[in-house]
């Protein structure tokens, strides 16, 4: 079940010979006022990689809902293997789906979730030592190296790693039917993702359909052999994924190309001697970094670069609490987490309510709200960011895309000199990006200073300076026209020693190192 | 205001059940039912006192309850009223009770801040602190609570008790300080997602150090002038524990944190004193009539945690603590952009 054995993919390629596994036909389903789904035809059939693409909003939640048989379809039909099926089916047995923000139990055990889930095809006795080595032997089969032990709690579990096991326990199924990914790398950095995509090629090689949501336009096209998109609620083209560009995918979804240079700055070399230095770590050492020197100016938008977790979230968290003696922070901070339901939601106030509770601190007037002066900025940051659903919606009803606007509009409605950003555009459309990187860029020249952490490459162009980190040290500072994901790529992955395993135990101290640790020695 | 929003209120239960009781006893004793709601008024407010206190510390989340009120109440008992029998002044004796509330709550609060002992912990244990206190400030106890402060307490121009207006713009002024503060806001927020309010740069830990505090001093209170009503005792706030925090979730109030309903504890405590009234007339005995309200809280909480299907009136304290609720928050969400 390796690489060797997976034909090359356009042997691999079936077309439309291959069975339908799952058909929706004419599927339209309403929330309330609004139509979530207009009338939806799609088929994923046996051995291929159906890529879907949409905007958020577009309906991909929805539809993959109803084609995972956990919600009914309001006209229409859903067929699995040719057989009409009502939700919650046996036929839908074989039909897995892994969530973006994983539907794990923060209290279990890994193994304890993969119980929960794949009972039915785990023996009962022993069910935990069953439970746990089945859940060992998928994830080593998906991403070597994940560093997971089955008996780790999934609240402890990174990002990463928790949406590792969201996927593995996703296939854990006696005969699996169709896969259901969505945005399934978002939080993997790209050793893990490549190593989900052979997996997924495996997976068809057996004839199992995989349906591939993701932003990552370029992913859907390498991997995916059809391409739909979503758009308004309905399928507006399906097309086979070989000699489609991503820009033609981008204008198929209603996407006007953004023009990534134009806000792009002058090219500066290092940081420039007439900017004050509003915050700086020195030499920062423990809880994951290594001799780490940061400075950031006035003005500045300082990107975090490299693989994920190599301790750029560290960084951020010295500037957030700066603790100790090596970090001297003399800006009013705000942050935008990039967890947003665990760490940015409050999930029972409005829009509102949630965008101006950092900047009413600054607004208030001996600890008394002022309302009036609050509902202007709410006014202008829901106007600015054009937040669907207006200030008076409740948080939880907005989309994941409106929802991270809402909490980028906190931070940066609050009177804060320096933001710091955590991957805070995950799962982020386009649209809805590149509105936000020009408000970044917008901030920044009215004398803001901004410490971006981002696990997207691309993303760097929009920085000033960019500090790569890999294993807790910088190992690069990039500025101006040096910054390129090409370079970025070049410096996470460029190390004086070959990234074996002793070389890397040495190089990497922090949280990393002992859960790899009692997993591989 | 039409009906339908009016029962979407979830304040209104406390007061819907409350009158509901008072037909009961009115159709029982076939009498005196203005008289009834007086008796009603004048012994609710110290509930009220208390119970506000309480909504403050469950309000800031999960975990979050201060079971020492109790004990600083009988313990605020005593010490008010020997500090208003020893000084001659009925503000100072007040005051000293608060303070001794605060006192307490400040033990509370070093527990669970400096030491991260879980809240019902850490308050059972300054709870320990104080009955000791009140032990040994209970043996050959002879002040009288003072004469003048009691006659306050009754005073009842047209059958309203004074107190209770005074109580009610107590109520007015926490319902102000919710919405209008500055730490009111904070304090919702922090018992929505304590992450989320940390990363929103709001001082969690002051937030919640003053909830504790804010708790004690109104356990002090509630002390010190139900002293002056009846006569300090040392099991003078046994019955405020379960009562306190049972009115502040039949109020309304999130028990999961995030939603303080001040209104609410007026409704609940209206109830479970008119309650005590019916059952008493009924005949039941204290054990049996612990155990009707121990029921009626976990009648509530389930129906608050069952009945949790309508949008806006949704109390989602079991939902919110679950990780797919994100994913199915998540999917009528994206319709709304759609």
């Amino acid at each position: 079940m390796h690489l060797d054995n997976i034909p090359p993919r356009e042997a691999r390629r079936r077309g439309p010979d291959g069975a339908p596994v799952v058909t929706a036909s004419g599927v339209t389903k309403t929330y309330g006022r609004t139509r979530a789904l207009t009338g939806v035809d799609l088929e994923v059939r046996a051995g291929e990689v159906l890529g879907l693409v949409g905007h958020n909003g577009a309906g991909k939640s929805t539809l993959m809902r109803v084609l995972a048989g956990l919600e009914s379809c309001d006209e229409g039909r859903v067929t699995v293997r040719g057989r009409h099926a009502a939700p919650g089916a046996a036929a839908f047995r074989g039909v897995r789906m892994a969530y973006q923000e994983t539907s794990l139990c923060p209290d279990l055990t890994v193994a304890e979730n993969i119980w929960l889930s794949s009972r039915h095809c785990l023996p009962r006795l022993r069910r935990r030592r069953a439970a746990g080595a089945a859940a060992r032997r998928r994830l080593d089969e998906m991403f070597p190296g994940h560093g997971v032990s089955p008996r780790d709690r999934v609240e402890d579990l990174t990002l990463a790693r928790r949406q590792m096991v969201e996927i593995a326990r996703a296939s854990l199924v006696d005969a699996l039917d169709l896969l259901i990914l969505d945005e399934p790398t978002e939080s993997l950095g790209p050793d893990a993702a490549r190593s989900l995509y052979d997996h997924v090629r495996s997976l068809t090689a057996r004839g199992v359909a995989v349906l591939l949501i993701s932003h990552r336009i370029g992913e859907v096209l390498s991997v995916a052999d059809r391409v739909a998109v979503l758009r308004d609620g309905a399928v507006i083209a399906e097309r086979p994924a070989a000699g489609l560009g991503e820009h033609d995918v981008l204008t198929l979804m209603g996407a006007q190309v953004a023009e990534r240079d134009a806000h792009r700055p002058a090219p500066s070399a290092g940081l420039p001697a007439d900017r004050p230095v509003v915050a700086e770590l020195r030499g920062a050492t423990g809880s994951g970094l290594r001799d780490v020197s940061v400075r950031v100016g006035a003005g500045e938008v300082v990107g975090l670069a490299g693989l994920a977790g190599q301790g750029q979230q560290d960084v951020l968290e010295r500037l957030w609490r700066p603790a100790r003696r090596d970090a001297k922070v003399r800006a009013t901070r705000a942050y935008v987490p990039g967890d947003r339901q665990r760490s940015g939601v409050l999930p029972l106030w409005s829009v509102a309510e949630n965008l101006v509770v950092t900047a009413m601190r600054g607004i208030a007037r001996r600890g008394l709200r002022r309302p009036a002066e609050e509902r202007e900025v709410v006014r202008s940051w829901v106007e600015r960011l054009a937040i669907r659903g207006g200030a008076d919606a409740a948080m939880t009803e907005l989309s994941g895309g409106n929802q991270q606007k809402v909490i980028v509009a906190r931070a940066f409605a609050s009177s804060a000199d320096l933001v710091l950003l955590d991957d805070p555009f995950r799962g982020v459309d386009v649209h809805t990006k590149t509105g936000l990187y020009r408000l970044i860029r917008e901030e920044a020249a009215r004398g803001r200073s901004v410490v971006w952490y981002s696990s997207e490459n691309a993303e760097m162009a929009h920085c000033d300076r960019v500090y790569v980190l890999r294993a807790g040290r910088v190992v690069a500072e990039l500025s101006g026209d040096e910054i390129s994901e090409e370079r970025i790529i070049a410096v996470s992955f460029a190390e004086p020693d070959p990234p074996t395993a002793a070389g890397r135990a040495q190089g990497a101290p922090g949280r990393e190192r002992p859960q790899e640790a009692r997993n591989h020695g | 205001m039409n009906v339908r929003v009016l029962l979407t209120r979830p304040w209104i239960w406390g007061f819907a059940a409350a009158a509901l009781v008072w037909v009961a006893i009115l159709a029982i004793s076939g009498q005196g039912g203005g008289q009834t709601v007086s008796l009603a008024l004048s012994l609710a407010p110290y509930l009220v006192v208390v119970g506000l206190g309480q909504m403050l510390v469950i309000t800031a989340g999960p975990g979050n309850i201060d079971v020492s009120v109790a004990s600083v109440i009988s313990l605020a008992g005593f010490v008010s009223v020997a500090a208003a029998a020893s000084t001659g002044s009925v503000v100072l004796g007040v005051g000293a009770g608060v303070a001794a509330g605060i006192a307490v709550a400040a033990v509370s609060t070093v527990a669970i801040l400096g030491l991260s002992v879980p809240p019902i912990i850490a308050t059972l244990a300054s709870g320990l602190v104080a009955s000791s206190a009140t032990l040994s400030l209970a043996g050959g106890f002879t002040a009288v609570p003072d004469p003048g402060l009691r006659e306050l307490l009754n005073l009842r121009p047209a059958g309203v008790p004074l107190f209770a207006v005074a109580v009610a713009a107590v109520t007015a002024a926490v319902v102000a300080v919710l919405r209008r503060t500055v730490y009111g806001r904070s304090l919702i927020a922090v018992g929505q997602n304590r992450r989320a309010a940390e990363r929103a740069g709001i001082p969690v830990r002051r937030v919640i150090a003053a909830t504790y505090l804010a708790s004690g001093a109104l356990a002090g209170l509630t002390g010190s002038l139900l002293a002056t009503y009846i006569a300090p005792t040392a099991d003078l706030g046994t019955r405020y524990l379960l009562d306190s925090v049972a009115v502040v979730v039949i109020g309304g109030t999130l028990i999961s944190g995030g939603r303080a309903v001040p209104t609410g504890v007026w409704g609940a405590a209206l109830f479970f004193i008119l309650l005590d009234g019916l059952v008493n007339l009924v005949g039941w005995s204290t054990a049996a009539q612990n155990l009707l309200k121990g029921g009626l809280v976990l009648l509530v909480l389930f129906l608050a945690g069952g009945g949790a299907r309508t949008p806006g009136t949704s109390l989602p304290s079991l939902r919110r603590r679950r990780r797919p609720a994100a994913a199915d928050t998540t999917t009528p969400g994206e319709t709304t952009d759609g």
